[in-house]
C-alpha cells in the first residue's frame, strides 16, 4: 500500500472516529470549542505519525512477546514529548486540555494502527496511514466541536455568531456531547445507506 | 547438566532477550525525554510566571510593583505599589472549587476597598463554562463592588444562565478576596 | 479526615462521576454494556486494578520520581506500571481464585488501555492527595464507573428488547444518546456542595 492511499483510507474509509467508533473519551471531552478540538486532534495526530513511523522501524526487532509493552512505551515517550512542548509554547491549550494530553497514551485509536497497521507495513505507508487516520480524527472532532460552540457558547473559534438568548449550556456539558455524537453517528450511516441506494439504483 | 545449559539457553532466549530489548528501548525513551525536558523545563517555569504577573497588571494596571504579604493554600495577597511608591491596593489571588476541578481567580481591591476588576487565571471548568466566566458581561458586574453576592443569594450579582455553580464558585471567591483585602487595608490605617 | 473521605468518595461516584462526568473511561463503558452481568464483571475487575494503581502510583511518584526530580516520568511510569499491574492481577487471580478470574478473564487485559486508570493516577498526582486518600479516590471512582456502566447495561437490556429504533440509529448511535441522557440525570447531583 502507498502513502497516499494509506492517506486517503485513514481520513474517510477507516475514519477513526465515525467508522472505528475508537478514542471516544478525548473525543467527547475536548470537542466543547472548536480550538481545543482542533488542538487536541493535531497533538493525536503528530504522536500518531511519529509512533507509527518508529514501531515500523523496529518491527523486526521487537519480540512479538513483548510488543504490546514497546509499543504503550514509545507512544508514551512522544505524548510526553508533545505534553512538554505544549506546555513551554502554548500554555493557553495545554491549560484547557489538561489531563487529556497524557491521556493520548491510552487512546485506542493509536495502540490499534501501531498493532493493525504500523507492525505489518514499511515507513513511508506507515508514515502516511498515521498521518490520515490523525486528519480523520482531527476532522471528526472539528465537526463535533464546531457544532457544539455554535448550539452551546453561539459562537465559532470564540468569536459570537449567535444572538446571547439562543445557545442551549447543555449542548457544552457531558450530556450534549453524548447525544450529539450518537445523531450525527445516526446521520452518517443515513447518508451511507441513501448513497449505496442510489448506486444500486444506476 | 546438558538439560541445564539447553533450558537455560532456552530461557535467554524466551526471556532475557525480551526482557533486555524493552529494557533498551525504555532507556532509550527515557534519555530523549530527559532531553526534552532540559529543553522545556526554564520555559515551562517562566510561563506561569508570566502568566501570574499578567494576571497582577489585568486587575491592577496603575501598580508598578507587587509585593507578596501572604501565602496560604486557597489565598494568596499581593501588595500593589504606585510608581511613587504609594499604596494603591491589594491583588488577591484564590483557589476555589468550581463545576468539575479548580478555579484561580484573581482579584483586585483598590484601597477604597471595592473591586477594581477580576481575572480567571485558570480553570478545569468545562471549557465553555469557563469561558464565560471570563468574558466581560460577567467579570464587569464585580468593579466597583465592596461585597460579592449572586441575586439567587440576595446579591446584586447576575449568575450564568445554565452555570450557577460557575458563577456562585467566582462570586465567593471575589467575597473572600474582599474579605482578606479588606483586613490588609484596615491593618495599613 | 472521616469528613473529607466522605467528600472524596461522594464526589468521585455521583457529583463528578468518571464516565459520565469526566468522560474517562468511555470505550469500555460502550463497549462491555450489553449485558448487566459483563458490565457488573468488567466493574469489578476495574475497581480492583483502579484501586491497585493508585496506590502504586503514588508510592512510585512520591518515593522515586519526585526526589529524583524526574516528575516528567509520570506518564510513561505509570503507563508502565498499570501494564505490569493488569498482567500480575491476571496472574494471581489464575492461580488463587480461578472462580473470579474465569468471570472476569476477557475483561482483564482490556483494562490497561482504559483511560480511567491511568487518568486517576494523574488526577491524583494534580490534586495532591496523600496514600490514603489517592486510594480512597481510587476506589470510589471505580464504584462511580461501576455504577455508570450497570445503570447504563441496564437501560440497554430493555432497549434491545422492548423499543423499535430507526435502522439507521440502532446500535452505537441510540447507546450514545442513552449515555447522554443518564449523563443529564447525573447532572443532578452536580448542585451538591459539601
Amino acid at each position: 500500500m502507498g502513502f497516499f492511499k494509506a492517506l486517503k483510507e485513514g481520513i474517510f474509509k477507516n475514519n477513526p472516529t465515525f467508522v472505528q467508533l475508537l478514542g471516544m473519551c478525548s473525543t467527547l471531552a475536548v470537542t466543547t470549542n472548536v480550538k481545543d478540538a482542533i488542538g487536541m486532534g493535531l497533538s493525536a495526530t503528530v504522536v500518531l505519525t511519529c509512533s507509527n513511523a518508529v514501531i515500523s522501524l523496529v518491527r523486526k526487532l521487537i519480540p512479538s512477546k513483548i510488543r504490546i509493552a514497546s509499543y504503550v512505551v514509545i507512544i508514551a515517550g512522544f505524548v510526553t514529548v508533545i505534553d512538554l512542548l505544549l506546555q513551554a509554547y502554548l500554555p493557553d491549550l495545554s491549560a484547557s486540555l489538561g489531563i487529556f494530553i497524557p491521556l493520548i497514551v491510552v487512546n485506542c485509536i493509536i495502540l490499534a494502527r501501531a498493532e493493525s497497521f504500523a507492525s505489518k507495513n514499511t515507513i513511508l505507508p506507515s508514515i502516511g496511514d498515521g498521518l490520515g487516520i490523525g486528519l480523520g480524527f482531527t476532522l471528526a472532532l472539528l465537526i463535533l466541536g464546531a457544532i457544539r460552540e455554535i448550539l452551546g457558547s453561539g459562537s465559532i473559534l470564540g468569536i459570537p455568531i449567535l444572538p446571547e438568548s439562543v445557545p442551549a449550556v447543555m449542548m457544552i456539558l457531558p450530556p450534549g456531547g453524548f447525544i450529539v455524537l450518537g445523531l450525527l453517528i445516526g446521520l452518517i450511516h443515513y447518508i451511507g445507506e441513501k448513497r449505496k441506494e442510489k448506486k444500486a439504483n444506476v | 547438566m546438558t538439560a541445564f545449559t539447553a533450558e537455560l539457553k532456552n530461557n535467554s532466549k524466551e526471556i532475557v532477550r525480551p526482557a533486555l530489548i524493552l529494557f533498551l528501548i525504555t532507556v532509550i525513551i527515557v534519555g530523549l525525554l530527559a532531553i526534552v525536558n532540559g529543553l522545556t523545563e526554564d520555559k515551562i517555569a517562566e510561563n506561569k510566571v508570566i502568566a501570574y504577573q499578567n494576571s497582577l497588571k489585568e486587575v491592577m494596571p496603575e501598580a508598578a510593583s507587587f509585593q507578596q504579604v501572604k501565602e496560604e493554600e486557597t489565598l494568596t495577597v499581593e501588595q500593589a505599589f504606585d510608581a511613587s511608591g504609594a499604596y494603591i491596593g491589594s491583588c488577591v489571588l484564590v483557589t476555589t472549587t468550581g463545576y468539575g476541578g479548580d478555579l484561580e481567580v484573581m482579584v483586585g481591591v483598590g484601597a477604597d476597598g471595592k473591586v477594581t476588576s477580576i481575572d480567571i487565571l485558570s480553570s478545569s471548568e468545562t471549557a465553555g463554562l469557563g469561558a464565560k466566566a471570563s468574558g466581560e458581561s460577567f467579570r464587569g458586574q464585580f468593579v466597583g463592588k465592596s461585597e460579592a453576592k449572586l441575586t439567587k443569594d440576595g446579591g446584586d450579582i447576575d449568575a450564568i444562565s445554565g452555570a450557577t455553580i460557575t458563577s456562585r464558585a467566582v462570586t465567593n471567591a471575589v467575597s473572600a478576596a474582599l474579605e482578606a483585602a479588606q483586613s490588609i487595608n484596615g491593618e495599613g490605617k | 479526615m472521616f469528613k473529607e473521605i466522605i467528600v472524596i468518595s461522594l464526589s468521585a461516584i455521583l457529583v463528578e462521576n468518571f464516565v459520565l462526568v469526566k468522560f474517562l473511561g468511555i470505550c469500555p463503558f460502550l463497549g462491555v454494556s450489553k449485558k448487566t452481568e459483563t458490565a457488573l464483571g468488567m466493574g469489578m475487575a476495574v475497581t480492583f486494578v483502579m484501586a491497585l494503581a493508585s496506590l502504586f502510583t503514588y508510592l512510585l511518584y512520591t518515593y522515586i520520581l519526585v526526589p529524583l526530580d524526574m516528575e516528567y516520568l509520570n506518564t510513561v511510569a505509570f503507563i508502565l506500571v498499570i501494564a505490569v499491574l493488569v498482567q500480575l492481577v491476571e496472574m494471581v487471580l489464575q492461580k488463587m481464585l480461578p472462580t473470579l478470574y474465569n468471570a472476569l478473564g476477557i475483561y482483564l487485559p482490556l483494562i490497561t488501555t482504559n483511560c480511567a486508570v491511568l487518568g486517576v493516577a494523574l488526577l491524583n498526582v494534580q490534586e495532591g492527595y496523600n496514600l490514603l486518600y489517592s486510594v480512597v479516590f481510587g476506589i470510589a471512582a471505580a464504584l462511580g464507573f461501576t455504577l455508570a456502566i450497570v445503570l447504563f447495561a441496564g437501560v440497554r437490556e430493555k432497549l434491545a428488547m422492548t423499543a423499535k429504533i430507526s435502522k439507521h440509529m440502532e446500535g452505537f448511535p441510540i447507546a450514545l444518546v442513552t449515555a447522554g441522557l443518564i449523563a443529564l440525570a447525573f447532572m443532578g447531583f452536580s448542585g451538591f456542595q459539601f
